[in-house]
C-alpha cells in the first residue's frame, strides 16, 4: 500500500496501474472501464465509422454533376479519382500546401523559440501569468475573425501597403492579399500560439542551476543556449513543430481568406470538391492524398531529426538528462 | 556567485534588453489582427475595409437584423448542448482512464489522440456523408436536424479535451482518500458522490467550459454539416466573407471574441483555484499538456 501510494506521487497514471488487480479484489463494484463505453462508441460512431466512410468514397465514381452522393457499389472501385487528383492541375496545389506548412513551421519555430526563452527566464516571474494569458488571447480567438483581421491589414488600402507608401518605400499599393504570401504570413499568425506555448512549457521546466552551472564553468551565453537549455526544451520543440504542421496542412480557412487563386491549399481544393463541384468521390480521394501528405512528411523529418540527433550526440562530450515528458 | 554578479553589475545588459524587444514585436504582432477587428467594428462605412467615420452602426445593425441575432443564438444553444454531451462522455471516461486503466486504454488513447490531430477539414468532409448516410439512406431522420448535426459534430472533438483534461487532474491524485471512504464504508455511490465527484469537479468544469467555446468557435466542421435555417455565427460570417464584408461582421466579432475571452478567464480560475500552476492552465487550455 505505502509503495504505490509514494509511487503515484511522480509517475502518475501508471502507479495504479500496477496495483489495481489487488484493489479489484477489494471492491466488488461494477468495472469502471464500463465508463468509458459511451466515449468509445461516441468516437466510433461520430469519427472512426465517418473517416473510413472517406476512405470507401474515395474508391467510388461520381454518378452526375448533380447528384453528391457518389456511387461506391464494389463494381465500380478504382482508383481514377487519384489518378485526377495527380494531374497536373491539382498537384502542384500539394506541392505548394507542403511548402507553405514546412516554411510556416520553421518561421513559427524562429520566432517562438526566442520568445518562449524570454517569457520563461527572463520576465518576472510576478508578470509572467499574465503575459502567457496575453499569449492565449489570439490563441481563443476565432479563427476565422482573425484571418479576417488580416485580411484588413494585408488589402491594398490596409496598414501595410499604406504603411510602405506613407513611409516612402513604395510608389504604388501594394498586393499581399490573395497572394502566396499572404497566406504564409496568415498561417504563421493563426499557429504560432500553439508553437509558443509548448516551448514555454519545455523552458519553464529546465532547471535555472543548469544553465548557471554552464556559466560557472566557462562557457558563453550562446553556447550554453545551444548545448544545455535547447536540447532540454527539444520535447518542447518537437510537440510545437507537430501541432503547427499537421492542422497547417489541413488548413481551410486561410487559404480561403488570403490565397485567392494564387494561395490555394489542399484543404481549399478537397472543400471545393465537397461545396462546390459536389464531387464527393474526387475530394474523399485529394483528402487521402493530403493525410499521406502529411504522414509521409512525419515520417521523413522524423528520421532527419534521429540523423541530426545522432550528429549532434557525437559531437557533445557530455550526455545531458532528457527532459521529462509531459 | 556573489562576485559573479559584482562584475556583471556595471555593465548594461543588452542580451536582455534585445530578448525584451522581441517580446513586444511578438505581443504587437500577436494582437495586431484582432485589434484591427476591434477598431473596425465601430466603422460607419458600408464595406468594412473602407474607413468612413467611427460609430455604433455595425453594433446597431447587429441588434436591429434578425439574421444574425438568430446566428448567435443558434451558436449559444448549440455550444451549451453539446458541452453538455461532450463533458459527461468526457468525465466518465477520464474517471475510466485514470482510475481503471488497462489493456483498453492504450487504444482508446491512441483514438483520443487521433481525434485531437486529424485536421479539421477531414472531420467536416467524413460527418457530411456520414450524416446523409444516417439521415436518408438509414432514415434516422433525427441526422436530418441541423441542431442534432451541429451538437454531435462539435462534441466528438471536445469529448476527446474533456477525457484528458479529466484524466490529468484524478492521475495526479492518488486514491487514497477514495480508499478511506471505502475503508469506513462508504458505499460506491456515496464514496463518488462525496470524494471522486468533489475532487474531479474543477476538471469537470474547466473541460466543459472548454467545450463551450471550441463550439461557439468551431467554423470548418459547422461550414459543411449545417443545414439552412440553423446557422451558427461564424458560418453566417464566413458566408458574408465570401459574398461582402460589412462592419456588422466586425461587430459581431467583437462581441464574440469578448464572449470567449469571459469564459476562457473564468476556466482560469477554476483551474487556478483546483491548484493548478499557470503554464499547468496554459497546456491544459490549449490541449499541449
Amino acid at each position: 500500500m505505502t509503495t504505490d501510494t509514494v509511487g503515484t506521487a511522480d509517475t502518475g497514471a501508471a502507479a495504479p496501474k500496477a496495483s489495481s488487480p489487488v484493489r479489484n479484489k477489494r471492491r466488488r463494484g461494477a468495472p469502471k472501464f464500463l465508463l468509458a463505453l459511451p466515449a468509445w462508441t461516441w468516437f466510433i460512431l461520430f469519427f472512426a465509422l465517418p473517416v473510413g466512410l472517406v476512405l470507401l468514397y474515395s474508391l467510388g465514381e461520381q454518378v452526375s454533376a448533380f447528384v453528391q452522393k457518389p456511387d461506391v457499389s464494389p463494381d465500380v472501385w478504382s482508383l481514377d479519382n487519384f489518378d485526377k487528383a495527380i494531374e497536373p492541375e491539382y498537384m502542384p496545389v500539394f506541392w505548394r500546401t507542403l511548402k507553405i506548412s514546412i516554411i510556416g513551421t520553421f518561421i513559427c519555430l524562429l520566432i517562438s523559440v526566442p520568445f518562449a526563452y524570454w517569457l520563461a527566464t527572463k520576465v518576472d516571474p510576478r508578470w509572467r501569468g499574465l503575459l502567457l494569458g496575453l499569449v492565449l488571447v489570439p490563441f481563443w480567438t476565432n479563427f476565422l475573425v482573425r484571418t479576417i483581421g488580416w485580411q484588413l491589414i494585408l488589402s491594398p488600402n490596409g496598414l501595410v501597403s499604406d504603411g510602405l507608401q506613407k513611409v516612402g518605400l513604395r510608389d504604388d499599393p501594394l498586393a499581399l492579399l490573395y497572394t502566396q504570401t499572404g497566406v504564409q504570413i496568415g498561417v504563421v499568425y493563426n499557429y504560432l500560439p500553439l508553437m509558443i506555448l509548448p516551448l514555454y512549457v519545455a523552458f519553464d521546466r529546465t532547471e535555472p542551476a543548469l544553465r548557471e552551472a554552464s556559466k560557472d564553468l566557462g562557457a558563453s551565453r550562446v553556447k550554453t543556449f545551444f548545448q544545455v537549455t535547447m536540447p532540454l526544451a527539444m520535447p518542447g520543440a518537437i510537440a510545437g513543430m507537430l501541432l503547427v504542421f499537421i492542422p497547417l496542412m489541413g488548413d481551410y480557412i486561410t487559404p480561403v481568406l488570403l490565397g485567392g487563386a494564387k494561395g490555394n491549399m489542399a484543404g481549399s481544393l478537397v472543400a471545393g470538391q465537397f461545396l462546390e463541384t459536389f464531387n464527393w468521390s474526387q475530394g474523399a480521394a485529394m483528402a487521402v492524398i493530403m493525410i499521406a501528405f502529411i504522414l509521409a512528411a512525419l515520417i521523413v523529418a522524423a528520421l532527419l531529426g534521429l540523423l541530426l540527433r545522432a550528429g549532434l550526440r557525437a559531437n557533445r562530450r557530455i550526455t545531458l538528462p532528457q527532459a521529462t515528458r509531459s | 556567485m556573489s562576485t559573479v554578479s559584482a562584475v556583471n553589475k556595471p555593465k548594461f545588459d543588452w542580451v536582455k534588453l534585445a530578448f525584451s524587444a522581441w517580446g513586444v514585436v511578438v505581443f504587437i504582432f500577436l494582437f495586431m489582427p484582432i485589434a484591427w477587428i476591434v477598431v473596425y467594428s465601430f466603422n460607419t462605412g458600408r464595406i468594412l475595409t473602407d474607413w468612413n467615420g467611427f460609430g455604433l452602426d455595425g453594433y446597431k445593425s447587429f441588434f436591429q437584423n434578425a439574421a444574425p441575432r438568430d446566428a448567435v443564438m443558434v451558436s449559444l444553444g448549440v455550444a451549451a448542448l453539446s458541452a453538455l454531451v461532450a463533458t459527461a462522455l468526457g468525465s466518465f471516461a477520464g474517471v475510466a482512464l485514470a482510475r481503471r486503466p488497462g489493456k483498453w486504454s492504450g487504444a482508446f488513447l491512441v483514438l483520443v489522440a487521433l481525434v485531437l490531430v486529424t485536421p479539421e477539414i477531414v472531420d467536416a468532409i467524413a460527418l457530411l456523408p456520414w450524416y446523409v448516410l444516417l439521415g436518408q439512406d438509414l432514415n434516422i431522420t433525427a441526422f436530418n436536424s441541423g441542431w442534432v448535426r451541429l451538437i454531435v459534430s462539435h462534441a466528438v472533438f471536445s469529448t476527446a479535451v474533456v477525457t484528458l483534461i479529466v484524466r490529468a487532474r484524478l492521475a495526479g491524485m492518488d486514491e487514497s482518500l477514495e480508499e478511506a471512504a471505502g475503508d469506513l464504508y462508504a458505499t460506491p455511490t456515496k464514496r463518488f458522490t462525496q470524494i471522486t465527484l468533489p475532487l474531479m469537479l474543477p476538471a469537470v468544469l474547466a473541460g466543459g467550459l472548454l467545450a463551450f467555446t471550441l463550439s461557439l468557435d468551431n467554423t470548418v466542421i459547422s461550414s459543411f454539416v449545417s443545414v439552412q435555417g440553423v446557422t451558427p455565427w461564424p458560418v453566417y460570417v464566413f458566408a458574408s466573407v465570401k459574398a461582402s464584408l460589412r462592419p456588422e461582421i466586425a461587430s459581431i466579432s467583437t462581441l464574440m471574441f469578448l464572449l470567449t475571452i469571459l469564459v476562457i478567464g473564468l476556466v482560469a480560475v477554476v483551474l487556478r483555484r483546483g491548484g493548478d500552476s499557470s503554464s499547468g492552465i496554459a497546456a491544459t487550455m490549449t490541449g499541449t499538456g
